[in-house]
């Protein structure tokens, strides 16, 4: 354990687990506790979305020694069992969050944790707008509904960390490695937009499994893409006030 | 006789929408009659199955599997201060 409002975040996205891996993806966290006072995890969770697989996640991450926070991504939506896998991983002891946020205590330190699955529509000057047909019109105003709630959830928090987690980007920096053709499916501006406005200290998420750890937003709020793929370790620990 | 491109978005497809596998982030490559499967997957079954899947959509070209695992990393590295 850290001291004061020292803090220690361990992160990871996209460890799309199947049935498979049951029993096997927990010991790459043995002795997380000595390393990191918490683990974010920035959705993808699953590989088809299933409750089967669901299961095997919550099974994997419960009892941990530290807490848990995670969101789900696009993969854990493919079965629309999403509110099922959820209620999974909460009996299991893992925070969920949905568009909303969570404040913990970790030593003397508060953490708020603010996010939700995110959505794309690109980045300025090269996105989708709320114009023409409605199935356009619906794509963008998802996003825009999700980050309006990420501002109120961010507004709310009283915390001396606040940390964003995502599953889709919220810029373009960490994205590439991936072909620029397809960024507007990765992630959208309106979601740093949101967190720029209220402020935060660090923003996760994962989803560009080619992309690049390091990047920041318009605002200065430092970003970093945990997909695992792009990590290539089991997880990321970010320390903050001198923590580590 | 099909074009290459059409030939490997068509193997994209499978790949991200054939429930053995749905997988976004992998880069299909037609040169010839050769097929290439590159990117990176949690575990070795599924970069199998990948294979397995893009062959069926393509049976015709002689698939090169170069997927690499990058799961069973358990090097921690270094931690990075945020200050």
């Amino acid at each position: 354990m850290s001291t004061l409002t020292d803090l220690r975040i361990a992160a990871v996205g996209d460890i799309h687990l199947g049935e498979d891996a049951r029993g096997r993806y927990r010991r790459r966290l043995e002795g997380i506790e000595q390393r990191a006072d918490v683990l974010l995890v920035a959705g993808d969770l699953t590989r088809h979305g299933t409750l089967e697989e669901g299961r095997v996640v919550a099974d994997e991450l419960r009892d941990l020694p530290v807490p848990v926070v995670t969101v789900l991504g696009n993969h854990d939506y493919h079965s629309d069992l999403q509110f099922e896998i959820a209620s999974e991983l909460r009996d299991a002891g893992v925070i969920v969050l949905d568009d909303d946020g969570v404040v913990l205590e970790i030593g003397e330190s508060k953490l708020g944790v603010v996010g939700g699955k995110g959505f794309g529509g690109g980045y300025a000057g090269k996105c989708a707008s709320e114009f023409g047909e409605r199935e356009i019109k619906n794509f963008v105003s998802h996003t825009r509904f999700i980050a309006e709630a990420w501002k109120v959830a961010l507004k709310e928090i009283v915390a001396d960390h606040r940390v964003v987690l995502s599953h889709y980007s919220p810029i373009k920096e960490t994205l590439e490695g991936e072909p620029p053709e397809i960024y507007p499916f990765l992630g959208s501006y309106l979601l740093a937009e949101a967190v720029d406005t209220v402020g935060a200290d660090l923003i996760l998420h994962g989803h560009a499994h080619r992309g690049t750890e390091k990047g920041i937003t318009p605002g200065g709020i430092r970003v970093r893409n945990v997909a695992l793929p792009v990590l290539g370790k089991p997880y990321a620990v970010y320390c903050m006030d001198g923590a580590c | 006789m099909e074009a290459p491109q059409y030939v490997a978005a068509r193997v994209q497809q499978a790949l991200a929408e054939d429930g053995r596998t749905n997988e976004l982030g992998i880069r299909v490559d037609v040169r010839g009659d050769q097929l290439f499967l590159r990117g990176q997957v949690s575990e070795a079954g599924q970069r199998d199955r990948l294979g397995l899947v893009a062959h069926e959509a393509a049976p015709e070209l002689h698939l090169h599997n170069e997927i690499t695992i990058v799961g069973d990393v358990f090097d921690q590295g270094e931690d990075e201060h945020l200050d």
